[in-house]
């Protein structure tokens, strides 16, 4: 694991309007991950969680402080640029894995790959060799809805992973999965921590999805409570 | 870019919601293109109706119908010998006395239908050149030559218009003795019969007007002879000025059938609206993870507009080959008499273009009331 940290959050706060409330999920966080690290950001509904990781994911932007992942601070960039930059830097996996119901799952991961400017066959290797990873490179021309809720993961996994963005977040992945489905999907978010280096941060509920990780944060009210290290 | 085949799957999605903006599409071109080939019809066959050589000669304050004009019949003669520039063969000028009457005709197992008849003489070669006979002679007493479209008319199959048929009129029988075509002209639509029998039988002394054709399209002379001659209570209108008015006179209607397109098309466009707002609505979570993917707003909102655009143009597309199956060429009758429909290129492309527009236009606001949402709520979104 390299040392010097990927995320990098300073005095990290959200707020936002719910009518006539001003509502602050998350109040001058500080965190640091270090690249390669598998994080689980734990804690009750409303504290805060979920808001941080779309804010490390680029996906929404902070009210106040600063946000620096890969040596750069993402919190002042516009939707645009923001735009570009989760498609070269971030992979994002959703509970509910978001495919696109009308692509067949190649198509799903291939499509990060069409931002950029790979060939065809560039993007036929890569594709495939993230379904590979996956597990799933006998699936490759099924659509969502011909696949199981774990095949279904995989291939967000995949579709994640497919540009080699330095960083993954998941949103509670295992959370609509069976047990045997939810233990495969992480061990697979193990494996792209500790063997392709991938920076991963989760959230869950669920305490034994947390032990995957290599360190887990509990978030109450939009503060960090707790940092806890957990064993390899 | 997002590839192309995404939004061509999409079109598939919903069979239903694909059907109704095919249709939506469809039914307002259609009405484009019918309101479009009616005004291009009408306008072709009036402003088409008139020769910059002839000049016509009607009734002091009726100027705007010849149905209603009367001159004396004397007036023709007058004007053959006194005004200069006529055109003149084997020694007869080209001045043609006509009486313009609305009489109740009916063929063989027809309705009685009211058709505008004009009585003429064989000086009226001279003025129509454009006229020609397609079938038989030109009439003589007891005899009518139709145009080739007074069959829309006379409310018979066009085949069984063909000399020899016989046609009642005010309780006597006339034969057909041929038939007559003036390529776009309201002529076509009319009953052509023997002046004098035509006088007889309305019980009239006088005629509706004169036509005279020039040999060049001063007509100072002849504006000159009627002031001259005030005692005849003649007027002068140029032929193309008499349907240019007629034409004017008509505007409202082909204004109407705008105004009932445009209604009608609006009233589409906001069931368009509707339409594709349900079918993005539904995708709200899958827009917001393509952008989460790093797809921009545009990228997106591309592909929405192939989307919707391909299905309008398949509705356009549909709609044009109705009408050229069904509406070109399609005979109209109105009270001047009838004309073709005409799908001129010009209005091809209006109803294109107004496919075009329902797709774009169409998808613009649901398409952005989709895009706006922030990312975080969008991909909570039920979908």
């Amino acid at each position: 694991m390299n040392a010097s940290p990927l995320i990098h959050c300073h005095h990290l706060t959200k707020h936002y309007r719910k009518g006539k409330q001003q509502v602050t999920p998350l109040q001058a966080l500080d965190l640091k991950v270090p690249r390669g690290e598998f994080l689980a950001l734990m804690g009750p509904s409303g504290s805060g969680k979920t808001t941080l990781l779309n804010l490390i994911a680029g996906i929404d932007s902070p009210s106040e402080g600063e946000l620096i992942i890969d040596g750069q601070d993402i919190s002042q960039l516009s939707r645009g640029k923001l735009s570009r930059w989760r498609a070269q830097h971030v992979g994002y996996i959703f509970q509910l894995y978001h495919l696109i119901p009308v692509l067949s799952a190649y198509e799903n991961v291939e499509l990060p790959l069409l931002l950029d400017s790979f060939s065809g066959r560039e993007r036929r290797e890569r594709v495939e060799l993230a379904l590979r990873l996956v597990g799933l490179e006998d699936r490759m021309h099924h659509k969502p809805k011909e696949l199981s809720g774990g095949q279904e993961q995989r291939v967000a996994i995949a579709r994640a992973l497919v540009a080699d963005p330095p960083l993954l977040v998941a949103d509670e992945p295992t959370g609509d999965l069976d047990r045997d489905a939810a233990a495969s999907v992480l061990q697979l978010l193990q494996e792209l921590s500790r063997e392709h280096g991938k920076t991963i941060v989760m959230v869950t509920h669920d305490p034994k999805a947390a032990e995957a990780a290599d360190r887990l944060l509990h978030l109450e009210k939009g503060k960090l409570l707790e940092s806890e290290a957990l064993p390899a | 870019m997002l590839p192309f085949r995404y939004a061509i799957r999409n079109l598939f999605r919903d069979p239903m919601r694909l059907l109704q903006t095919l249709l939506g599409s469809l039914l307002v071109t259609l009405l484009v293109m019918g309101a479009g080939a009616f005004n291009q019809g009408m306008t072709r066959m009036l402003s088409a109706s008139g020769d910059p050589l002839n000049v016509i000669l009607l009734g002091a304050g009726s100027e705007e119908s010849l149905q209603r004009s009367e001159i004396p019949d004397k007036a023709a003669g007058i004007a053959a010998s006194t005004i200069p520039g006529i055109q003149e063969r084997a020694g007869r000028s080209a001045v043609s006395p006509e009486l313009h009457f609305m009489g109740y005709l009916q063929a063989p197992d027809a309705e009685r239908v009211q058709i505008l008849l004009r009585g003429v003489k064989a000086e009226a070669l001279m003025v129509y050149p454009e006229l020609s006979l397609l079938e038989g002679r030109f009439p003589r007493a007891g005899e009518l030559m139709p145009g080739r479209m007074a069959w829309k008319s006379l409310g018979i199959p066009q085949e069984d218009l063909k000399p020899g048929m016989l046609l009642e009129f005010e309780g006597q029988s006339f034969r057909v003795s041929g038939i007559f075509a003036a390529p776009g002209t309201v002529m076509e639509s009319e009953i052509w019969a023997d002046l004098n029998d035509l006088r007889t039988l309305t019980q009239r002394d006088s005629l509706s007007g004169v036509t005279l054709r020039m040999q060049s399209p001063d007509h100072r002379e002849v504006k000159l002879f009627s002031t001259r001659r005030r005692n005849l209570e003649l007027s002068v209108v140029p032929e193309q000025e008499y349907y240019a008015g007629l034409a004017h006179f008509y505007a409202p209607i082909r204004g109407m059938t705008w105004v009932t397109a445009l209604l009608i098309g609006v009233g589409a466009l906001a069931g368009g609206l509707n339409t594709l707002y349900a079918a993005f609505a539904s995708r709200i979570a899958e827009l917001a993870t393509l952008q989460t993917l790093g797809y921009s707003r545009a990228a997106i909102l591309l592909s929405l507009i192939q989307e919707a655009l391909m299905a309008c143009l398949l509705g356009s597309l549909l709609a044009l080959t109705l009408a050229l199956q069904f509406l070109d060429g399609l005979t109209v009758s109105f009270s001047m008499g009838s004309f073709q429909l005409d799908m001129s290129p010009g209005v091809v492309l209006a109803g294109l273009l107004t496919g075009l527009f329902l797709g774009v236009l169409g998808t613009l606001p649901p398409a952005l009331r989709c895009l706006v949402p922030p990312l975080p709520a969008a991909l909570r979104s039920a979908g």
